[in-house]
């Protein structure tokens, strides 16, 4: 799944209805849409090229944007873990334990 | 019953200041002591060649031993001597191993180097410092003995406590050369023969071992010449400048841990600086209550000190103002300015607390044994621990949605940023209106808590023999006050203009550098302390003499002896009857207490366990001070050096000034009576 990609000389994401819309055009929202996307899924992205993207707004907005998501994507695992791990041993103490008994 | 010493250094190591040994001094020890028996137990350490010197010239029973340094606390392991050779070749592996401050060895080493540690008697530091570690002792129990003790006070609480071990008082000196003055702690045994297993078999009956050689443990050893004290109330009588101050700076001096009551140190002097350090005294004792009192008041402070209204309002301004600039420019908007991002604002990011403290309280009811009955009662635990694992899943929902939040507020943060540098236009500030809304709660909350804390109340009370300590809170009246209660020199004028608008306070305080933030909880309430007597009110001068004198006592408590001159001095005999005499008599139950009195109140009627009579008399020309004793009820008191004196006779002087001046005051008393 291509969340950013470059065509037409714009910076392009992944809109929410599968379409892709131009990068000036994004908002917070649309980004934890992608981020959710990067944690859960196998996604890709154009490389950045200031060369083949035009508007100096679409560079800025595609290049942060890409850094981000590229990180989080290197990271996917422990970013997931950290939140795993939060009272792992008292939850699995009690998912054990409430299983054992009858309700 | 035989005395003897098994603690004494005679070689200097790394465990204690240089010393010089004497040998000479030691047989001056041994025979002015009447010693039957020694130990030489040297710091991790055993010197054969000198102890066989030492053995040779004292001429009575010397045993070879040693004090190890256990790795938590110290240790004497004595030989009976019968293989002198072996005990140094397993010695010397003790001093192998510790060769620097700090070294120690484990129990289980100690073992390996002494073998069957049954064949030693063992001794460890009881009730003394370095104090054995009671790991340590539990390992050793059933190589010991007897326990080492350091005072008198801590022989006799061993010795009536059934779970003690038996104790033993030992001098543990350096023999040095010029020993200034000899040790007078030792410990009497009703043995036989002084053979190590004759010994062994003594100090493992309670019975058998004494602080005393005729008095058991009534008595023991004070000063060098043999002159003995009760281990109970000893009362020291004398004329003046007869020597009984200077006893009991004697006694102060020979003892390590002394709580000394002058003559006169409780006495009002100046009015004004008495009253003043009473209440600092009262205080100082009670300042741990301040503190928790106002820990609450503490933990808002800390979250207050972190709201800026002032901040908050320029951030609104802020807002504002681009908000409304953004708007007039919207029609020339470039292609920066016109991205989504460049006006975007951050994801709220909220926090898990209430969740995590939800969990808490839900494991708490699940791990609670005491209550377990209780609860499941009315609660299934196992539907309890399915609720804990899913709040659990939802904490962990929660901050991994926490988490890619922040992560975009950053994108959002960055991209802002760059297009900004690009563009003209002006980008509306983001405001949190959440956190201010919450900041403008919590300041209103604040006003509130110090408002009530301002109301006028009594928080405290405490009841001390008889008198009345009560605490108080209200406003501060004045600057003045808050900053006695700051102990800073820095003016508080400024700040205490807005006293009664506690941010503002708090405001004008935090701009005050010299001012430690985290002691700022005090300065919102004044607790004032007072003192009330039995009637109600507060006291007087001479009560509160009276009231530190009672604390004195009480506090006497923590140490080995109690020494008071002249109670009498700044008190009077009702106080001293009803009050004084009853404290010393139960403080006298489990410590030695000495008293120096000229008051038949407290000579005569406290009931002492032993009697000293200090005495200035001339002898060829010269004065000699001389301190005859015996119980109360010995007609004779005896010296140490065998004099002798009428014990009636020396009560009527001292008490009640001569049998002449007793008998008109008591013909005076029936006068009136009739």
């Amino acid at each position: 799944m291509k969340l950013l990609s470059i065509k037409d000389s714009s910076g392009h994401f992944l809109g929410e209805s599968g379409l892709s819309i131009t990068v000036d055009k994004i908002t917070k929202e649309d980004l934890l849409r992608l981020v959710n996307l990067t944690l859960s899924k196998d996604v890709e992205f154009d490389e950045y090229d200031e060369n083949t993207i035009k508007n100096q707004a679409h560079q800025i907005v595609y290049k942060s944007v890409l850094e981000k998501l590229r990180g989080l994507m290197d990271r996917k695992q422990e970013f997931i873990d950290d939140s795993e791990r939060l009272f792992l041993k008292d939850y699995e103490k009690y998912r054990d334990d409430s299983s054992q008994q009858p309700t | 019953m035989k005395k003897i010493d098994l603690h004494i250094h005679t070689v200097p190591t790394i465990s204690e200041s240089h010393f010089n040994f004497s040998l000479e001094e030691f047989k001056r020890y041994v025979a002015e002591a009447n010693l039957d028996a020694v130990a030489v137990t040297n710091h991790d350490i055993f010197d054969g060649t000198q102890f066989r010197e030492i053995k040779e010239a004292l001429g009575i029973t010397a045993f070879p031993g040693i004090e190890v340094n256990l790795e938590k606390g110290h240790v004497l392991i004595i030989s009976d001597g019968s293989n002198l050779e072996d005990f140094e070749a397993r010695t010397s592996l003790v001093s192998q191993q510790i060769t620097k401050i700090g070294d120690s060895i484990s129990v289980e080493e100690l073992g390996k180097i002494f073998g069957n540690l049954g064949n030693y008697l063992v001794i460890p530091h009881y009730d003394k410092s370095p104090l054995i570690a009671s790991e340590t002792l539990e390992k050793i129990k059933p190589y010991i003995s007897a326990g080492e003790v350091d005072s008198a006070k801590k022989f006799i609480r061993a010795i009536r406590d059934e779970t003690k071990l038996t104790p033993v008082l030992f001098s543990d000196v350096r023999i040095r050369t010029n020993l200034a003055s000899l040790p007078t702690r030792q410990t009497f045994i009703d043995c036989g023969d002084l053979t190590l297993n004759a010994i062994k078999s003594c100090l493992r009956d309670k019975t058998k071992v004494a602080l005393s050689e005729n008095d058991g443990n009534n008595l023991w050893q004070i000063f060098e010449n043999g002159q003995k004290l009760s281990t109970g109330l000893n009362i020291l009588l004398g004329e003046r400048s007869s020597g009984k101050t200077v006893t009991l700076n004697k006694i102060n001096s020979t003892i390590e841990n002394v709580k000394y009551i002058k003559q006169f140190s409780l006495v009002q002097q100046d009015e004004a600086k008495d009253t003043r350090e009473f209440k600092d005294d009262v205080e100082r004792k009670r300042s741990c209550f301040v503190a928790e009192y106002l820990s609450g008041l503490k933990i808002v402070l800390d979250d207050i000190m972190n709201v800026d209204l002032d901040a908050n309002d320029r951030e609104m301004e802020q807002y504002v103002a681009t908000l409304l600039k953004s708007a007039q420019d919207a029609y020339r908007q470039d292609a920066f300015s016109k991205t989504a991002l460049f006006n975007e604002v951050d994801f709220p990011v909220g926090q898990t607390n209430t969740l995590n403290a939800l969990f808490e309280s839900v494991k708490q009811i699940i791990e609670n044994v005491e209550y377990r009955a209780v609860i499941e009662k009315h609660l299934d635990l196992a539907s309890l621990k399915r609720l804990a694992c899913e709040l659990i899943e939802l904490i962990r929902d929660k901050s991994l949605e926490n988490k890619k939040k922040t992560l975009v507020n950053v994108v959002v943060k960055d991209v802002k940023q760059r297009l900004k540098i690009r563009t003209s236009d002006v980008q509306v500030e983001d405001v949190d209106l959440y956190k201010i809304s919450m900041d403008k709660k919590r300041v209103e909350r604040f006003r509130e808590i110090v408002g009530f804390l301002k109301r006028e109340a009594v928080v405290f009370e405490d009841s001390i023999q008889g008198f009345r300590v009560e605490a108080r809170k209200g406003p501060f009246a004045g600057a003045g006050e808050i900053k006695d209660v700051s102990g800073v020199k820095t003016a508080f004028g400024e700040a205490y203009k807005v006293y009664g608008e506690p941010y503002k306070y708090l405001r004008a305080l935090l701009s005050n550098e010299s001012l430690t933030r985290s002691e700022l909880y005090k300065l919102f309430v004044k607790i004032s302390y007072r003192i009330l007597n039995k009637d109600g009110f507060e006291v007087s001068g001479g009560e509160r003499s009276e009231f530190r004198l009672l604390q004195e006592i009480a506090d006497a408590q923590n140490y080995d002896v109690l020494l008071i001159d002249e109670p009498e001095s700044s008190f009077d005999n009702l106080f001293l009857k009803s009050d004084v005499n009853q404290i010393l008599k139960d403080i006298s139950k489990f410590m030695p207490v000495v008293v120096v009195t000229h008051n038949s109140t407290v000579g005569a009627s406290v009931g002492a366990d032993y009697l000293l009579y200090a005495k200035k008399e001339l002898e060829q020309g010269k004065s000699a001070y001389r301190l005859y004793a015996g119980y109360p009820t010995d007609k004779i008191l005896f010296s140490v050096d065998g004099k002798s004196i009428s014990s009636h006779g020396i009560v009527m002087d001292s008490l009640e000034a001569g049998m002449d001046a007793y008998n008109t005051r008591r013909q005076g008393y029936e006068a009136i009576k009739h």
